[in-house]
């Protein structure tokens, strides 16, 4: 799977190729940090915000965990329900449309009232971004079992919806949850800066980005964890690819790859 | 009792656009303990519906399906069944899929790994155990199957045009490796295919279905001694006759 050093160093190329562009055309042709501030300078801030920037780090996470696990512990029965039995699909499928294209954002008044100014309500904005995208990917697992494994779990004692589900469905539809997670996990990422934005508590990056970066003008701290989100990100996705999808679905690789 | 499984004016009706389609129609058959019975007809002629009867994965209109002096109410492992189509459950390992049935029935994690090994061996796959169903051929991946339907010890294997998928080389020595199973385990076994080759050289007895409604329109015992020869004479001749009965429902 290792990509060869030649091809890797190719692919660096357009990177430092951008990261320079950015540094000259910062310092030497904008040349107004407010507007766009340069690629080493926000390098140093990252530096000199070290400590402050663990702080951040882990109130994000804080949040990140309580509206993943949330999402997580949430949408997988309700998925399992629906993508199994057609008349909960029925029942249940017109509401959750009706709830899903409402944007997490716009639950921040609710949430506010509902739960009030603390990690809690962070963590329901960043549940309502999460548990849309694994709740579909989970329940189209399950409503996609094949006919042909029910049949073959039937004829070998596996009987009931309850060993039925525990034996064929759930292990058929693991990929699909792992599908559905990692892109609810994208999603509920994106709400971490507004889920901290409306002063739940005075850290975590989203909060600090906008509350205090913003208004002092700092932006090259602003870019500086603009890049943190970003990196933070990629680094929860590989992690989660590595020991979960990786780990788990050795048997996928006929299929997928 | 002379007879193993016993079907009793078996109709089955289906319900389509208002229509009824009768897809079977008044089946009686007797299967002796450790025969080998092959039932062949054209397609739609509910060859299939009828071993799926039998499985309980589907119910009769009316009749009734005897096994061992009791009445087949739904689908229970006293009666293996390997499907046309692969139906190994990718997530398992081959040792894992022949453990299946075992498990469910809640056997010791040893006690059932030591079985699943044995019929591992059985269909000739030892050290494949550990391989994943998409690491297997298509033949290999039917071998799997009737380990897995052989596991839980069922009292009939019932056989759903098993080889149907698969090339015609592997067809043929997949023939010979089910009867070799066959003379060691002492099963009765039902076996529904469209290929009248296949019916010849496997069966005790051929049972010709007709389509629409699905009858059977005959019964023929093929008595030549094993082992057979694909080309020999008397083969020729069971197949032309086979052939003739199925030609003649076909024309009409």
């Amino acid at each position: 799977m290792r990509l060869p050093t030649k091809e890797e160093g190719l692919s660096l190329v357009p990177l430092i190729i951008v990261l320079l562009l950015w540094e000259i055309i910062a310092g030497y042709v904008i040349r107004d940090p407010l507007i766009v501030p340069r690629f080493s300078a926000v390098i140093f801030s990252i530096y000199t915000l070290r400590e402050l920037l663990i702080i951040d780090i882990l109130t994000s996470l804080l949040h990140f965990g309580i509206g993943m696990t949330l999402a997580f512990s949430a949408a997988l029965p309700l998925a399992i329900a629906m993508g199994w039995f057609r008349n909960v699909f029925r029942a249940v499928d017109p509401i959750i449309e009706i709830i899903r294209p409402i944007p997490p954002l716009a639950w921040i008044p609710l949430a506010i009232v509902w739960i009030g100014l603390n990690h809690y309500a962070a963590g329901f904005i960043i549940f309502i971004g999460a548990f849309f995208p694994i709740l579909i990917d989970s329940y189209t697992g399950f409503r996609d079992v094949p006919k042909v494994l029910v049949e073959t779990g039937n004829v070998l004692g596996c009987i009931g919806n309850i060993k039925l589900i525990r034996y064929v469905a759930l292990p058929y539809a693991l990929p699909s949850i792992a599908t559905g997670t990692r892109v609810g996990m994208g999603v509920g990422w994106m709400c971490v800066v507004a889920a901290e934005m409306f002063g739940v508590g005075n850290s975590g990056l989203g909060y600090r980005l906008f509350q205090k970066f913003y208004f002092l003008h700092q932006m090259d701290y602003v870019v500086a964890y603009m890049l943190i989100l970003g990196l933070l990100a990629l680094c929860l996705d590989r992690l989660f690819r590595h020991f979960v999808e990786d780990k788990l679905f050795r048997w996928k690789k006929g299929i997928v790859k | 009792m002379n007879h193993k499984l016993k079907l009793h004016n078996v109709t089955k009706e289906f319900q389509s656009e208002e229509v009824e389609i009768k897809a079977l129609e008044d089946i009686n058959l007797e299967v002796k303990p450790n025969e080998f019975l092959c039932i062949i007809g054209p397609s739609g002629c509910g060859k299939t519906t009828l071993l799926r009867m039998i499985a309980g994965l589907d119910y009769p209109s009316s009749g009734e399906i005897i096994l061992d002096g009791d009445r087949v109410s739904g689908p229970s492992p006293d009666r293996g069944m390997v499907f046309q189509e692969f139906s190994l459950f990718p997530w398992r390992t081959v040792l894992k899929n022949i453990e299946f049935g075992l498990q469910i029935r809640g056997m010791k994690d040893k006690e059932r790994r030591e079985i699943a090994e044995k019929y591992l061996e059985f269909v000739g796959l030892q050290g494949f155990g550990n391989s994943y169903p998409y690491e297997l051929s298509g033949g290999m991946k039917q071998r799997v199957a009737i380990a897995r339907a052989l596991a839980t010890d069922p009292a009939i294997l019932l056989m759903d045009e098993p080889f149907g998928s698969v090339d015609a080389q592997t067809r043929n020595v997949l023939q010979e490796e089910l009867l070799e199973i066959w003379k060691r385990t002492k099963k009765t076994i039902l076996f529904v295919t469209h290929s009248v080759d296949e019916a010849v050289y496997l069966a005790d007895r051929v049972v010709v279905m007709s389509a629409r409604p699905g009858r059977i329109i005959a019964c023929r015992d093929i008595g030549i001694p094993r082992p057979r020869k694909r080309t020999s004479m008397e083969a020729n001749e069971i197949r032309e006759q086979l052939l003739m009965l199925l030609g003649s429902k076909h024309q009409k």
